[in-house]
C-alpha cells in the first residue's frame, strides 16, 4: 500500500481518459455553466476556476461510457474541502440510471471520500467488480458540509485496458 | 430539430364546459393538442408524443409516446369531460411515461394544459419543478380557462423551479374571440425555444393570418424552384435596365462631346465586322446634310430609349458608325461588356438586317438619302455580311437567349 504515492500511478494503471466516449457522456443535475466537462477533460480540470456544480440539489449522476472495455483501478476525485462530494456511488455497466433507481440496486463500489481524498489522494476501488467495465455510472450522493450544492473540481480514473481488437490498427488483407 | 419526447397532459375536469373559448373549453384545448402533435412530429421524424389525462376517475394516459400521429388523433376521440385535474400526479406520471421512452436520447418534454383551479399549494409544485429540473425535463404550462385567485402566482412559481436555460415556457390565453390554437402558435411552446419556427409553424401563421412574409408571395420552403425562377428573372431584368440606361447615359455624353454619331454598342460584336463599316459608313456620312444629321440624331435618341424596337434598331444601324476611331474602341469595349444582354437585341437586329428589302425601304424613306447610291449598295453589302456573320456566331449562343 505505501507504493501508492500521492499521484498514484502505480505500475501499469493508466489515466483512462483516452477511453472516454465523450459522445455518451452525460450529468443529470449539473448546472449549465458549470459542466461536467470541466472536471473531466484535459486542461479543463487543471483549471482552478472551472469546476462541475450541482444545480437542483447536491446529488450529481455521473454517467461515463467508454469506448473499449477496462479494468478500474481506482479514482481520484478533487474538490473543495467543505463542498466537495463525500458518499460516493459506483455502478459498473448500468446504463441511462436516474435519480429514481440508485437505490434499486446495490453500487459495485461505495465510497466515502475524506478531506485527503479531495486534495487528490486516489480511492481504490474493489478491483475484482471492475474487471469488465463499458460504462461507468457515478452518483454523488451527498457532500462534506451538507449544503445544496456539490463542487468538484477534477475527476480521473485509473486502470488498464482489456485487451481487445483495436479496430484501427486491423488492415485489410489485400485480395489476390 | 431537437430530438424530443413529449407527454401533454390534458385537462378534462368539469371546468372544461365552459364556453368561454369557442366553442368550448375543451375543444379548443383538443384542436391545441392536435395541432403541437403535428408541429413536433415535423419539426424532427423521430421526435414522439404521448397523451395523458389528469382529471376524470384518476390520471390516464391515453397513449404513450409515439410518433405516429394517427394514433394521437385518434385517442383524442370518445374523450368523456368530468371531475377534477389532479396536477401533481398528472405531471408525475408523465414524467414516469418519458422515463421508459424507447430512445433515451430523446430530451424529455412536457407540456401542461391547466384550465381549472389548481388546489396544490406552492411549495408542492415547487419540489415537483425541482424533480423535473433534477432529470432534465423540460415544462411547458399553457394557462387558460380559470382565472383563480393564485393559480397565475402557482404556476409561475413552478416554472421557475423547473426553468433551465429557458427551455420551459409557461403561456397565458385570457378568453377572447381568438382561438386557443392560433395564440398558442406565436408562442415558444411551437416554436421550440426559438429556433426560428419550424415550417409547420410558419406556414400556419401564413394561413392564418393570410398574409405572407416572403419576396414574391412564394414560401421558399412550400416552393423552393419557383421562388428560385422569380428572383432569377427579377434580377435579370434589373441588370438588363440598368445596362440600357447605362447605354443611354454613354450616349448623352457622346452627343454632348462634339455632335458625332455615336457608336451603336450593338453592332459591334464582330470587331472586324465594325471595323469594316466604319469607313463605308464614314464615306455615306459625309453624303448626308447637316439637315440629315439632326433627324438622324432624333431618331438615335429615340431608339436608344427602345432599342428593343426592331424599326429604329435597322434605323440606327443604318444610320451609325463610329467616325472617330477613339469612339469606336470605346464602344467595342462597353459592346463586349454588353454582350450578353445585347445578344437578344442583336438577334432580331441580324435578322432585320438580313431582310435586304425592308433595309432599303427604310432608307429610302429617309429623306435625302439615295439608295442607288453606290457607297450606300456597299454599305448594305457590308451590313449583309455582317449580319451573316453575326448570325453564325449567334448559333453559338444559348438557345433560350433566343426565346427571350
Amino acid at each position: 500500500m505505501s507504493v501508492e504515492s500521492a499521484t498514484a500511478i502505480q505500475r501499469n494503471q493508466v489515466d483512462l481518459l483516452d477511453f472516454v466516449d465523450w459522445s455518451g457522456v452525460e450529468c443529470l443535475n449539473q448546472n449549465s455553466s458549470h459542466s461536467l466537462v470541466n472536471a473531466l477533460k484535459q486542461g479543463y480540470r487543471e483549471d482552478e476556476g472551472l469546476h462541475l456544480e450541482s444545480d437542483a440539489d447536491e446529488q450529481l449522476l455521473i454517467y461515463i461510457p467508454f469506448t473499449q472495455v477496462i479494468k478500474l483501478h481506482s479514482f481520484l476525485m478533487k474538490g473543495p474541502e467543505d463542498e466537495g462530494p463525500k458518499t460516493v456511488k459506483l455502478f459498473a455497466n448500468k446504463e441511462h440510471m436516474g435519480f429514481s433507481n440508485v437505490s434499486d440496486f446495490p453500487p459495485s463500489d461505495s465510497a466515502v471520500l475524506s478531506l485527503d481524498n479531495l486534495k487528490g489522494k486516489p480511492f481504490t476501488v474493489k478491483y475484482v467488480k471492475f474487471q469488465s467495465v463499458r460504462s461507468l455510472t457515478i452518483f454523488i450522493e451527498d457532500n462534506q458540509c451538507g449544503g445544496d450544492v456539490t463542487k468538484v473540481q477534477k475527476i480521473v480514473l485509473y486502470g488498464t485496458t482489456v485487451e481487445t481488437t483495436d479496430m484501427k490498427a486491423l488492415k485489410k488483407i489485400e485480395d489476390h | 430539430m431537437v430530438l424530443e419526447a413529449t407527454m401533454i397532459c390534458i385537462d378534462n375536469s368539469e371546468w372544461m364546459r365552459n364556453g368561454d373559448y369557442a366553442p368550448t373549453r375543451f375543444q379548443a384545448q383538443a384542436d391545441a393538442v392536435n395541432l403541437i402533435c403535428g408541429a413536433k412530429t415535423q419539426s424532427n421524424p423521430e421526435n414522439t408524443v404521448g397523451v395523458l389525462t389528469m382529471a376524470g376517475k384518476g390520471v390516464r394516459v391515453l397513449v404513450t409516446p409515439t410518433s405516429d400521429l394517427g394514433k394521437i388523433l385518434a385517442c383524442m376521440h370518445g374523450l368523456e369531460i368530468g371531475g377534477e385535474m389532479n396536477l401533481a400526479a398528472g405531471i408525475q406520471v408523465a414524467q414516469l411515461a418519458l422515463k421508459h421512452r424507447q430512445n433515451k436520447k430523446q430530451q424529455q418534454r412536457i407540456i401542461v394544459f391547466a384550465g381549472s383551479p389548481v388546489k396544490y399549494d406552492k411549495k408542492v409544485l415547487e419540489t415537483i419543478g425541482r424533480k423535473l429540473k433534477k432529470n432534465s425535463v423540460a415544462l411547458d404550462i399553457v394557462d387558460f380557462g380559470e382565472e383563480d385567485d393564485g393559480k397565475q402566482e402557482k404556476l409561475e412559481a413552478l416554472l421557475s423551479a423547473v426553468n433551465t436555460n429557458d427551455s420551459s415556457h409557461i403561456v397565458h390565453v385570457p378568453p377572447g374571440p381568438n382561438a386557443l390554437s392560433d395564440v398558442l402558435i406565436s408562442t415558444p411552446i411551437f416554436t421550440g425555444d426559438g429556433e426560428g419556427g419550424s415550417g409547420f409553424a410558419a406556414a400556419a401563421a401564413a394561413a392564418a393570418g393570410g398574409v405572407s412574409g416572403f419576396d414574391f408571395g412564394v414560401d421558399p420552403n412550400l416552393d423552393p424552384e419557383l421562388a428560385l425562377a422569380l428572383r432569377v428573372s427579377m434580377e435579370e431584368e434589373r441588370a438588363r435596365q440598368e445596362a440600357a440606361a447605362k447605354r443611354a447615359a454613354e450616349e448623352a455624353a457622346r452627343q454632348e462631346k462634339g455632335g458625332e454619331q455615336p457608336s451603336n454598342s450593338q453592332d459591334t460584336t464582330m470587331t472586324e465586322s465594325g471595323t469594316v463599316t466604319a469607313p463605308e459608313a464614314d464615306n455615306k456620312r459625309n453624303d448626308l446634310t447637316d439637315d440629315e444629321t439632326a433627324l438622324l440624331e432624333q431618331a438615335i435618341a429615340m431608339s436608344m430609349d427602345d432599342p428593343r424596337t426592331s424599326h429604329s434598331v435597322g434605323d440606327t444601324d443604318m444610320s451609325e458608325a463610329t467616325t472617330e476611331d477613339q469612339d469606336l474602341a470605346f464602344a467595342l469595349q462597353m459592346s463586349v461588356q454588353d454582350n450578353p444582354k445585347d445578344s437578344a437585341s442583336q438577334t432580331e437586329m441580324t435578322k432585320v438586317l438580313g431582310d435586304q428589302s425592308f433595309v432599303s425601304s427604310i432608307l429610302a424613306s429617309l429623306p435625302g438619302v439615295d439608295p442607288n447610291d453606290p457607297s450606300v449598295k456597299d454599305l448594305l453589302a457590308s451590313l449583309q455580311g455582317q449580319s451573316e456573320a453575326q448570325q453564325k456566331k449567334n448559333e453559338d449562343k444559348p438557345p433560350n437567349e433566343e426565346d427571350k
